[in-house]
């Protein structure tokens, strides 16, 4: 026996690092451009946390409460936000004290001065530059953190847009699929794993089930129109029917997921629990689903941030509208986070696109921390034997 | 021969079109320790397993013929499986505690069948099966840390507790030492010769030497018959049947 290496070995040797360095290329290019689309988001999408205000008195008396644009003088006008200074009199309407006093504050500028400011493609005349350039000198303009991206919903007008609305639409859409698709999926995933006969019968569930994971989303979409909506009459473009049709969309995922996690728990765990006389019913719930339940979450959750993610189907349900008050409840028009930013991403005004990246960023995070969340509970709720 | 506690009858099974048991008569006797041997594949673990109908679970699994637990056919249809369980309680080839607390493992099954109630009553259970099955003594100041943490030896005699705090007639045992070193084996086979004071214990066993040294009676199995049932001594020393012989022997098996 030679201990030498021989050329065979070096052959064997050499295919091994090929295929190494292949791995590493393929994992590099994947990071590479994950790499490059945080940072092409973040880059585009961190200006959207300022926004541009002006410091201008503000005039609350009755002319300006018939007319709202009289609330500042006259230069300011065409720099300070419109949609801004026309909830003025609401405001006037319920701080009556203020009637007949100038106050100092800090207003929304327009999108055009913000993006001016900002250094980037604007429509501003030079006139209103030059304006702004003296105001920044008087330091009456600033770049200030845009809460109301936060606390407002979508507009018409760039300064103004928010995506509260969306989020919170986002909320009841995935409660509302999560309370539906959760039970029933971790319950038809039980009954076919540990209850029903092998037959022909669950064999055809069982391949259909399958089948329906693989279904383009917006088929889903097209399915809750027609059950939801116009069978069942759920109101268009609400939370109530892009959640039940979302749910659809994310029962075959939990069925699956649950039934792997159930096939994973170790036989002899059954037999143990049959042996000491537990009943079927038992035996499941006392031992079986406990211990598949860290791959349950992990599925369920992982079900749900797809759900979250999705837009197709919403689009045929109706919610891929301009909704720009939070709904109120499950019935009335909602629209979610993907869907908002569809919407900002199709906009012409160009201080639309800073607020689409910041809305990408904020999903992601969600997406993000919600993925984190199933690998914690995974880690977490493990038990070994 | 003293009183059958279990007795099988002309019993036959069949995996799908494959039988596996050829019609089988034995009678096991009780507060004995009775020894299923043979070669692998035989169908004394098929048998074993008949006897507290843990067949069931296989749904291509057919059976006939009677078992019957002192007197009544245990397939009869009127025959509840979860009660016959508490009566005929099982010990698996590899020990499988659940991966909860020692106390836990131990209290389940009392719990579940209303045996005790939780409080002083089950401490006293958890603690007699404990006893009975030699580990008290081990486990007394973990009884909640979890029972997998347990040695293999240890984990199988939580198994036995477990299933003796049940307090069935009847014990099955699969090859309970067959994943076990020599040392817990010895300890295992100890505590079968003190159970079988209480219990009537059937166990399948892969070692000649186990059956020899344990058993009272041993059964020699092969291609789904009996070959031959007798007192251990006997079988050990003046087997009947060539076959009996031949593999007590080693000459096959």
């Amino acid at each position: 026996m030679s201990l030498h290496i021989n050329p065979q070995m070096k052959r064997r040797y050499a295919a091994e690092k090929r295929f190494k360095a292949y791995a590493i290329t393929a994992l590099t290019l994947a990071g590479a451009f994950l790499i490059f689309f945080f940072a092409d988001m973040i880059s585009k999408g961190f200006p959207a946390l300022q926004q541009a205000e002006i410091l201008v008195d503000v005039h609350y008396n009755d002319t300006s409460k018939q007319n709202y644009k009289k609330a500042v003088d006259k230069p300011l006008r065409r720099i300070v936000s419109r949609g801004y200074l026309r909830t003025l009199p609401l405001y006037m309407e319920d701080h009556p004290e203020l009637m007949g006093t100038n106050e100092s504050r800090w207003v929304l500028a327009t999108a055009d001065v913000d993006q001016y400011l900002k250094g980037k493609p604007h429509r501003l005349k030079s006139k209103y530059q030059k304006q702004i350039d003296e105001l920044l000198k008087a330091e009456k303009v600033r770049l200030a953190f845009n809460t109301g991206f936060f606390t407002r919903g979508d507009s018409k007008m760039a300064e103004l847009a928010g995506i509260r609305s969306a989020v919170i639409g986002s909320i009841y859409v995935l409660f509302l699929t999560m309370i539906f698709a959760l039970p029933i999926g971790v319950m038809t995933a039980v009954y076919l794993e540990e209850f029903a006969p092998d037959n022909r019968l669950t064999q055809v569930i069982e391949v259909n089930i399958n089948n329906l994971a693989a279904i383009p989303s917006i088929l889903f979409g097209l399915l809750g129109l027609a059950i939801f909506i116009n069978f069942f009459g759920a109101p268009r473009s609400s939370a109530l029917a892009g959640g039940l049709t979302l749910a659809l969309m994310t029962l075959p995922i939990v069925i699956i997921t649950t039934r792997a996690a159930l096939q994973a728990v170790p036989d002899s765990i059954r037999e143990a629990a049959f042996g000491l006389g537990a009943s079927r019913w038992q035996t499941v719930w006392h031992h079986v689903l406990p211990l598949a339940m860290p791959g349950i979450l992990t599925g369920s959750i992982i079900g749900l941030a797809q759900a979250m993610g999705e837009t197709a189907p919403l689009l045929i349900v109706g919610m891929m509208a301009y909704v720009p008050d939070a709904p109120g409840n499950i019935l009335e028009a909602a629209t979610v986070l993907p869907a908002q930013i569809y919407t900002w991403a199709g906009e012409s005004i160009r201080a639309y696109e800073e607020r689409t990246a910041a809305a990408i960023l904020v999903l992601l995070s969600v997406l993000l921390s919600l993925n984190t969340m199933a690998v914690y509970l995974r880690k977490h709720f493990e038990k070994r034997w | 021969m003293d009183t059958p506690k279990v007795s099988i009858h002309d019993l036959k099974l069949w995996y799908g079109e494959s039988e596996a048991l050829h019609g089988i008569n034995v009678a096991f006797s009780e507060k004995k320790v009775t020894a299923l041997i043979g070669p692998s594949g035989c169908g004394k673990s098929t048998l074993l397993r008949c006897l507290n109908r843990m067949n069931d679970r296989i749904p291509e699994c057919h059976i006939e013929g009677k078992v019957l637990l002192d007197g009544d056919d245990i397939y009869a249809p009127e025959v509840d499986v979860v009660q016959l369980r508490t009566h005929i309680g099982m010990v698996f080839q590899k020990p499988n505690p659940f991966p909860k607390s020692i106390y836990e493992n131990v209290a389940y099954a009392p719990r579940i069948h209303g045996l005790a109630k939780n409080g002083p009553d089950m401490d006293e259970l958890v603690e007699t099966a404990l006893r009975k099955a030699s580990i008290w003594k081990e486990v007394k100041d973990k009884l909640q840390s979890p029972g997998t943490a347990l040695s293999g030896g240890q984990q199988q005699r939580l198994c036995i507790a477990r299933t003796i705090a049940v307090k069935p007639n009847v014990i099955l045992m699969d090859e309970p030492c067959s994943a076990l070193d020599p040392i817990a084996t010895a300890k295992i086979e100890e505590l079968m010769d003190e159970l079988k004071q209480e219990f009537t214990i059937i166990m399948v066993t892969h070692s000649m030497q186990q059956a020899a040294r344990i058993s009272d009676h041993t059964a020699f199995f092969y291609m789904g018959n009996l070959i031959e049932f007798g007192e251990t001594g006997t079988i050990f020393t003046q087997p009947e049947k060539q076959q009996t012989e031949d593999y007590i022997t080693g000459r096959f098996g």
